[in-house]
């Protein structure tokens, strides 16, 4: 049939297209100053937690200074965690 | 406060009228006339886009479709089959972030995002929701996630404690970086509109040129920043039914 054939001819037409047009819409460019703040911002929100807790632990049980300090490096170490994580989920990307 | 024309003014709060209800402001603001219109902007544009219901869409039909499925597709990559359930609140969630980022780059609009406030709220209800789906899920099996399988059984008093902290921290890091980012933004915008005014002769056009570029700039992070908070609201429902 004539009809077919020319569907076929058709179908061919939008592959090609589609073909073209596909590769280049998956840009992943992030800017340098985007990925910085995200990293950044785990950093600092789990500092901010640490410190949070030292302070609070050490208003309540009264063990002024270690509290803090002992929170404060678990902070910086659970957001050395997050930033980790945040890599290994870009990586899997 | 800040002066006459600071570029921080803009975050201003004004009420439109003081109101006090049990020793408390809640007095009608700027910043929730703009919640209002975003509101109101999502709901008339969505109602009224779908409503024809045609088979083959109009090109407004087709821009509410493609927010369905953009959320829908995030929701089954990256929590599943269970996910379904949350799309009307990952979707709201959506919405309500990336119109309200668009609805303040209107100028003269108040950007309500660059608020840490309102952010944190946000992040709050999400934390807070999946912190009750991990119990609803898992019982108290749930405190199991604070728990590194695979680690000598010394490391465990130094690892918990990391574990609950970097937990915690999830709404702050949630809530500062769409707040930081609006904010950083709006003011590097108004910034250099000043140098606009202030420079002399022409040379006020070259801060003109960078403005144009970096509104374009800003509606890529409008975007950005909601689709940020949608896919990790998507991962923390995740990790409530998935212990690791």
């Amino acid at each position: 049939m004539v009809d077919e054939h020319k569907l076929k001819e058709l179908k061919d037409r939008i592959e090609t297209a589609k073909s073209s047009n596909t590769p280049n819409t998956k840009k992943n460019k992030e800017s340098g100053a985007g990925f910085g703040f995200k990293i950044s911002t785990e950093i600092i929100a789990a500092l901010v937690v640490g410190v949070g807790i030292g302070l609070i632990v050490d208003k309540y049980l009264g063990t002024k200074p270690f509290g803090l300090i002992i929170f404060f490096i678990f902070g910086a170490l659970a957001g050395f965690l997050n930033v980790y994580r945040v890599m290994r989920r870009i990586e899997k990307q | 406060m800040a002066a006459k024309d600071s570029p921080l003014k803009q975050f201003e709060i004004v009420p439109f009228s003081k109101t006090e209800l049990g020793g408390y402001d809640i007095s009608f603001t700027n910043s929730s006339l703009s919640m209002i219109i975003t509101v109101a902007v999502i709901t008339l544009f969505l109602t009224l886009t779908v409503k024809p219901r045609s088979l083959v869409p109009s090109r407004m039909q087709l821009v509410s479709e493609l927010m369905y499925n953009f959320i829908a597709n995030l929701l089954s990559d990256t929590v599943g089959d269970n996910g379904k359930k949350y799309f009307p609140f990952v979707f709201s969630l959506f919405m309500f972030v990336l119109i309200g980022n668009m609805v303040g780059m209107v100028p003269y609009q108040f950007t309500f995002t660059s608020h840490i406030i309102v952010t944190f709220a946000l992040a709050a209800i999400v934390f807070i929701g999946t912190t009750i789906l991990g119990f609803a899920n898992h019982g108290i099996k749930f405190f199991s996630f604070f728990y590194i399988p695979g680690v000598p059984f010394y490391m465990h008093p130094l690892l918990i404690p990391i574990e609950v902290i970097s937990y915690l921290s999830r709404p702050i890091s949630l809530s500062v970086r769409l707040f930081a980012n609006m904010l950083a933004g709006h003011t590097l915008l108004k910034v250099f509109a000043g140098f606009v005014v202030a420079m002399p002769f022409f040379t006020g056009v070259f801060p003109l040129v960078f403005i144009v570029a970096l509104t374009g700039l800003e509606i890529l992070i409008a975007f950005l920043q909601a689709y940020v908070f949608a896919i990790l609201t998507c991962l923390y429902i995740n990790d409530a039914y998935h212990l690791h």
